[in-house]
């Protein structure tokens, strides 16, 4: 074991510091935050993406010749924990571009698909949506039913998305159809990507608990898209599929956004009364603060012995589903205790007068279901780690 | 940047695998464990034939002059299967030698200690259950001869089978430590009946044992803070222990999971069952993160006791649950002697409260903060 780092490394950690002091704009509005003020801090963001791009740091690890950084993991850890704990705004504002659209077509894009799309997602000039799921089919991902017709030159789409992410926002959608009703499951699905102007998709937005709408339905009606925007063979979808998530999947879990959501917790127990006294001196308080940042610093750790695995050039799969169950743990456990902390006062809602902390954690206790769910329940996470990992058998 | 274990740790573990595979099956375990012997002398004489009483001691003095992370490798094999040997409680008391005996002292002991012809374990805490400083009253009084020990020690490790004593004790404001043979005059040991008897401990009285000034570990009254590092490197390899044995107890469960049928399926099956399962290697997987890293802390860090703490709170929780579960799991087969899991669940019970319950250390890591 070794925990100290090299001095090439350091460098870097040093030109991380002395960029973060001159550009981060400080935005990071963590938790309690709607859309809509996200939207209002748009400029700015992009500025930032902007500089970020120009040092190589957005897609950082992905391949110099594609546009991407050419980096390490290890720099690449260096640069998340730098940014995370000075609080900076999240690297690159395509997410779901930079987690699994971009390396799903780095590895099975042709050449034209390379140069059209990848430089957008690092500029942050095109945001991405993910056509995966679909009304009835949730878990059982692969009984997905929109279909896709061949017609000369072009395919043509004709079914429901639902679950879609800011598909009112995003200029271009991942889609998974059927383009082979005949074969089995999971070999008739090819991957497509479509733009969202094209002429028959209708999007409608879904109010979640919290009052938002980040989620839609997107509907197909006779979409029509060029057979040169498939991702990978015809009938390919599948392993197109997996391959984006398991990139998802093993990227350095985000642990920073706990550390901080516990960081803020302890602030709030300092500052709320709870039966009289300061809920930080509540044993019932203190125990269960403690427990979540033991099991934050686990996730951290466990992280590291997988990032190590990965540079001795291992395989790293299912294991990474333990994280995943963790982080949906705290994310619950957040929700619960910070209402806790404020006693009568959780009850509030946000846009009361008497709200505390302008009602970020009702905001927060409203909106995990939608990051413990989506990608994956933790139902379906334990089904992975019982049968890949203990050889358990399938359902 | 790497967090892993070398090829040579590697080695270490399958080395200790095989020997305890073929030495001490749980079978044999439960022999031990019932046994009205102190410790099983001849599984202790090849563990020295092996070196494993030497892992941490250094090379001049007879040792291996290994780290405290390569015992922990060694630890969480040791767990799995349920060793039932004062091997970690004398690992302890070798750290304790080295980082507070005087050179004296050092060659006195420490290759009795490597070659395992002594056996030597801490005996800190008493009646009062309280892991500080202010928990040490047995009273170091001055007298002619040099110094005579009053008082009672409880939960010593593996005390019946110690030929060596290093006893905290109260001296003027603060606690030092002695180093005392276990048949000085005035000693009286007696077993306690654990809940868990793969393991063991003793209640040790000291009624004006006298001792020589030379017996004092470092300065008079100031053994605490090093005295506490050394618990916490302990409690590092308890808590890896601990790991091992949860991990064993999760591979139990499963495989009969795979073969139990009900209803014409395996039981294992069952979201029910296989969710439970799952939750288990969440547990061990994470604790085991947090042991390997303390077990690098104790040797790196200033101050690992923050890191320490985590690693045994969570330990303790993960052996509390797989210990339970498995038994659960096993259904009625599960509370019969016969089965196993029973071994696991009283392991987890017992070591829950040793060197610290999971709320106590969650008290200390925010007290390490200021909170």
């Amino acid at each position: 074991m070794d925990f100290s780092f090299s001095e090439r490394e350091e460098a870097f950690r040093r030109e991380v510091r002395e960029f973060l002091a001159a550009s981060n704009p400080n935005t990071g509005a963590e938790g309690g935050e709607d859309i809509e003020s996200a939207m209002d801090r748009l400029p700015k963001l992009l500025a930032w993406n902007q500089a970020l791009h120009e040092k190589g740091w957005v897609g950082f690890s992905w391949p110099k010749d594609v546009g991407g950084g050419g980096g390490g993991l290890i720099e690449q850890m260096i640069l998340k924990q730098e940014c995370g704990s000075a609080r900076a705004p999240m690297l690159g504002l395509s997410y779901m571009g930079l987690a699994w659209v971009g390396p799903g077509i780095v590895k099975y894009g042709s050449d034209e698909q390379k140069k059209r799309f990848i430089p957008p997602i690092l500029k942050a000039e095109e945001h991405w949506c993910t056509g995966y799921s679909e009304p009835g089919s949730g878990s059982d991902l692969a009984s997905l039913q929109c279909k896709a017709v061949r017609d000369g030159d072009h395919y043509v789409i004709t079914g429901q998305k639902i679950w879609t992410s800011l598909a009112m926002w995003a200029q271009w959608m991942i889609l998974l159809v059927r383009t082979d009703s005949s074969s089995t499951k999971h070999h008739g699905i090819t991957c497509v990507l479509v733009p969202m102007n094209s002429p028959g998709i209708e999007v409608k937005p879904i109010r979640t608990m919290n009052g938002e709408t980040p989620f839609a339905e997107v509907f197909f009606n006779d979409v029509r898209v060029p057979v040169a925007n498939r991702l990978g063979a015809e009938g390919q979808g599948w392993e197109v599929t997996k391959h984006a998530l398991a990139n998802e999947r093993s990227s350095i879990a985000e642990v920073t956004a706990m550390v901080h959501a516990l960081e803020d917790l302890k602030g709030l127990a300092a500052r709320c009364s709870r039966g009289g006294r300061r809920a930080i001196e509540d044993p019932f308080v203190r125990q269960r603060l403690a427990r979540m940042e033991t099991m934050i610093e686990a996730m951290r750790l466990t992280g590291l012995r997988f990032l190590t695995r990965q540079l001795r050039g291992e395989e790293v799969g299912a294991e990474t589903s333990v994280n995943k169950l963790l982080r949906a743990e705290l994310e619950v456990e957040i929700g619960r205790l910070s209402l806790e902390i404020e006693g009568r006062y959780g009850g509030l809602a946000k846009g009361s007068a008497a709200v505390v902390d302008g009602g970020r954690w009702q905001h927060q206790m409203l909106s995990w279901p939608a990051y413990v769910i989506g990608g994956g329940t933790p139902n379906i996470q334990k089904n992975v780690i019982a049968e890949r990992l203990l050889g358990l058998p399938h359902d | 940047m790497e967090f892993g274990f070398s090829a040579d740790q590697e080695q270490l573990r399958a080395q200790v695998r095989r020997f305890l595979d073929a030495e001490c099956p749980l079978e044999r375990v439960r022999t031990i464990m019932t046994s009205r012997e102190p410790h099983d002398t001849g599984l202790w004489k090849k563990m020295a034939e092996l070196g494993w009483q030497a892992l941490v001691i250094p090379q001049q003095y007879g040792g291996l002059g290994l780290a405290w992370e390569d015992l922990v490798v060694l630890a969480e094999q040791a767990g799995m299967s349920l060793l039932p040997s004062p091997l970690l409680a004398d690992a302890a008391a070798a750290r304790a030698l080295c980082a507070m005996g005087s050179e004296e002292q050092k060659e006195r002991w420490l290759p009795s200690i490597a070659s395992g012809e002594t056996i030597a374990t801490l005996a800190v805490l008493e009646e009062s259950d309280d892991l500080s400083e202010n928990g040490v009253t047995l009273e170091a009084a001055s007298s002619p001869g040099g110094v005579t020990l009053g008082g009672r020690k409880m939960f010593v490790p593996w005390g019946q089978a110690a030929d060596l004593f290093l006893v905290a004790a109260r001296e003027g404001a603060g606690v030092s430590l002695f180093a005392v043979p276990a048949g000085s005059a005035g000693i009286t040991v007696t077993p306690l009946k654990l809940v868990d008897a793969t393991i063991r401990a003793a209640e040790v009285v000291f009624d004006g044992v006298v001792v020589q000034d030379s017996s004092r570990l470092g300065e008079k009254g100031r053994a605490w803070p090093a005295l506490s590092r050394v618990l916490d490197a302990a409690t590092v390899t308890l808590a890896a222990e601990m790991v091992g044995a949860a991990d064993a107890a999760l591979r139990l469960a499963t495989e009969y999971a795979k073969v139990r049928k009900q209803f014409g399926q395996p039981i294992g099956r069952f979201q029910g069952v296989k969710h439970r399962l799952a939750e288990i290697l969440v547990d061990v997987e994470s604790s085991r993160s947090l042991v390997y890293y303390a077990s690098w802390a104790v040797d790196h860090l200033e101050d690992a006791r923050a890191q320490v703490s985590m690693a045994k709170a969570y330990a303790s929780i993960a052996l509390d649950r797989a210990g339970e579960d498995g038994i659960q799991i096993h259904g009625a087969v599960g509370f019969t002697w016969e089965c196993n899991a029973h071994l696991y669940y009283k392991r987890g019970r017992v070591c829950r409260s040793i060197d610290g319950t999971p709320e106590y250390h969650h008290e200390r890591l925010l007290a390490c903060q200021g909170l």
